[in-house]
């Protein structure tokens, strides 16, 4: 892992100062670092898939460490979350559209392509086969009729921050996820979409129309939610004694539930013998190792399990932080910033998805799923069951997945970048009961 | 995973008599898979529950046979009716002789 300069994240003037100072320590020196982010770079104690690891080949290709079954697609081309990363957000390109004409069939199987976009996860078009489509862009089944002309629609693909500057649709062309020549195939199959619509025949199929998930029932039912079990296995590691001779009931008497009681209401904290804000699942891969000798590495089943058994102490009672603590401010600050960072090759941010303000995505569908909106809440029933892939996931993997498809390479699970996402998240549930194991799509 | 045989039974809160009611049920246990050696299936006595009885107000009303090819910490979901009110028992038995137990009490609302 590569020095972190975190001073490079301190907000307004004194960025420069901190660069100067920091520049002029030698090495072992003190430095300067923006307050709540630890001085050195933080090593990561996550399971090997859960590290954001990059590993060049023998034939020098470079592949990324992923969970089992997650594409191996390096990104490093495009920028992350991570604070030592200066690079900007690649300024919008254009080109001059490339002669000759497109084919509105091959633009069609394009537009449809779950390897590309797909286009469809956003925009509705005509017909049958079209499933599941999104609305988190403008429905396009009569494109056509607006009549605009091709030069317009291909920039628009290519990269559409000329037109829209906020706009939450990927700068296609510019990033190299569509090539131009695929571009002016996609730009006669829109051609072709013309009005008057026929009656449609499934609600479900236009994503307006089409019924919100009603859930998954009771989430604290163990005969409804497996993870409940999971978190109840979890009793016999609080009673496992580590090489260190303890176990956690060593220390923490009366039981994880007594024990426990509203500790995890207040997480993420900033923890201040660590020197950075951390959540449950964070604190336990170093809490547990000096506590007890036990490695509980981050995105490890015993680590999960026992951060839901913790977490579980906590149900019904109200999130609460400690905004007032100038670290925890100043993560906050940092992890909001995340929050509306452009990153990867889709250059998408939380925002585009995760808010409602401005037409962004959020409460609407991106393909078959409803995205969820953050001020609803996106933390307090995690970890939680996903039903889509029968295992629990914490926040942290939620994360490295939604990143994933984006194009962007993942950071370690237990990274301090996440943690502060992960703040500034909680802090629209601040108030709200504790609800965990949740259990999701 | 902790605590094996243990039962937990689920029916709704509120019944009127003559209601079908749905029980969900759940017990806690490894049901052992087949395991291979060579490709060949090994012989032994595996640990799984093969029976499930299930009795209302004393008397059996259903019964399941059951196989390794249901998941560990199985979930069964049944349905009966609910003429009085009284003790729904399941038990579950399995190849090493145990015998775990789990009731719900039927109460009309």
């Amino acid at each position: 892992m590569a020095a972190r300069a975190w001073r490079g994240l301190v907000p307004g003037a004194s960025i420069i100062v901190a660069a100067l100072l920091a520049a002029g320590c030698a090495q072992g020196d003190t430095k300067m670092v923006a307050p709540g982010l630890p001085p050195s770079p933080w090593i990561s104690r996550a399971v090997p898939e859960a590290r954001g690891d990059v590993k060049t080949l023998p034939d020098g290709k470079r592949e990324a460490v992923r969970y089992r079954g997650w594409t191996k697609q390096d990104f490093g081309g495009f920028r992350t979350y991570a604070y030592d990363d200066p690079r900007p957000e690649p300024p919008p390109g254009k080109i001059a559209m490339p002669a000759g004409a497109g084919d509105p069939k091959k633009g069609r199987s394009l537009f449809l392509n779950r390897n590309l976009g797909p286009c469809t996860g956003c925009h509705l078009i005509q017909g049958n086969d079209v499933w599941p489509a999104g609305n988190v862009g403008p429905d396009l089944s009569t494109y056509g009729n607006r009549n605009l002309p091709d030069e317009y629609t291909f920039n628009l693909i290519y990269d559409p921050r000329h037109v829209f500057p906020n706009t939450l649709m990927p700068p296609w062309g510019t990033t190299g996820a569509l090539k131009p020549d695929d571009i002016v195939h996609i730009v006669a199959f829109l051609k072709t979409q013309k009005g008057p619509l026929p009656p449609e025949p499934n609600p479900e199929r236009n994503p307006v129309t089409r019924p919100k998930p009603v859930g998954f029932g009771d989430n604290l039912d163990p005969t409804n939610n497996p993870a409940v079990l999971r978190a109840e296995s979890a009793e016999a590691l609080w009673a496992r004694k580590g090489p260190a001779g303890k176990a956690c009931a060593d220390c923490h008497a009366g039981g994880p539930r007594a024990a426990m009681k509203g500790v995890a209401a207040r997480y993420p904290q900033y923890v201040a013998g660590y020197r950075r804000v951390m959540a449950i699942e964070d604190f336990l891969t170093v809490h547990s190792p000096e506590a007890t000798g036990l490695p509980l590495l981050a995105e490890g089943a015993d680590n999960l399990d026992l951060t839901m058994l913790v977490k579980m102490a906590s149900n019904g009672m109200p999130v609460t932080l400690d905004l007032a603590r100038p670290e925890t401010a100043a993560a906050l600050a940092r992890g909001k910033l995340s929050f509306y960072k452009r990153v990867g090759q889709r250059a998408h941010a939380c925002a585009d998805c995760h808010t409602t303000a401005g037409a962004k995505g959020a409460d609407k569908f991106l393909g078959g799923r409803l995205l969820a909106n953050v001020e609803a809440g996106l933390t307090r029933h995690f970890p939680t069951w996903r039903t889509s892939q029968a295992d629990v996931w914490d926040m942290r993997k939620r994360m490295q997945w939604c990143m994933t498809p984006l194009g962007m390479n993942m950071l370690a699970a237990d990274a301090v970048e996440y943690a502060e996402i992960e703040l500034y998240l909680t802090a629209f549930d601040v108030g709200k009961p504790m609800n965990v194991p949740g259990i999701r799509h | 995973m902790a605590d094996i045989g243990r039962v937990r039974i689920r029916i709704p809160s509120s019944i009127k008599p003559g209601d079908i009611v749905k029980a969900r049920v759940l017990v806690i246990h490894p049901m052992e898979i087949v395991e291979r050696k060579d490709g060949k299936p090994v012989d032994k006595n595996y640990h799984f529950i093969n029976r499930v009885i299930v009795t209302y107000l004393g008397k059996e009303i259903a019964q399941f046979e059951t196989s390794q090819s249901i998941s560990e910490n199985p979930f069964f979901s049944f349905s009966f009716k609910a003429t009085e009110p009284g003790q729904l028992k399941v038990t579950f038995l399995d190849t090493h002789g145990g015998k775990y137990e789990g009731t719900a009490d039927v109460k009309f609302a």
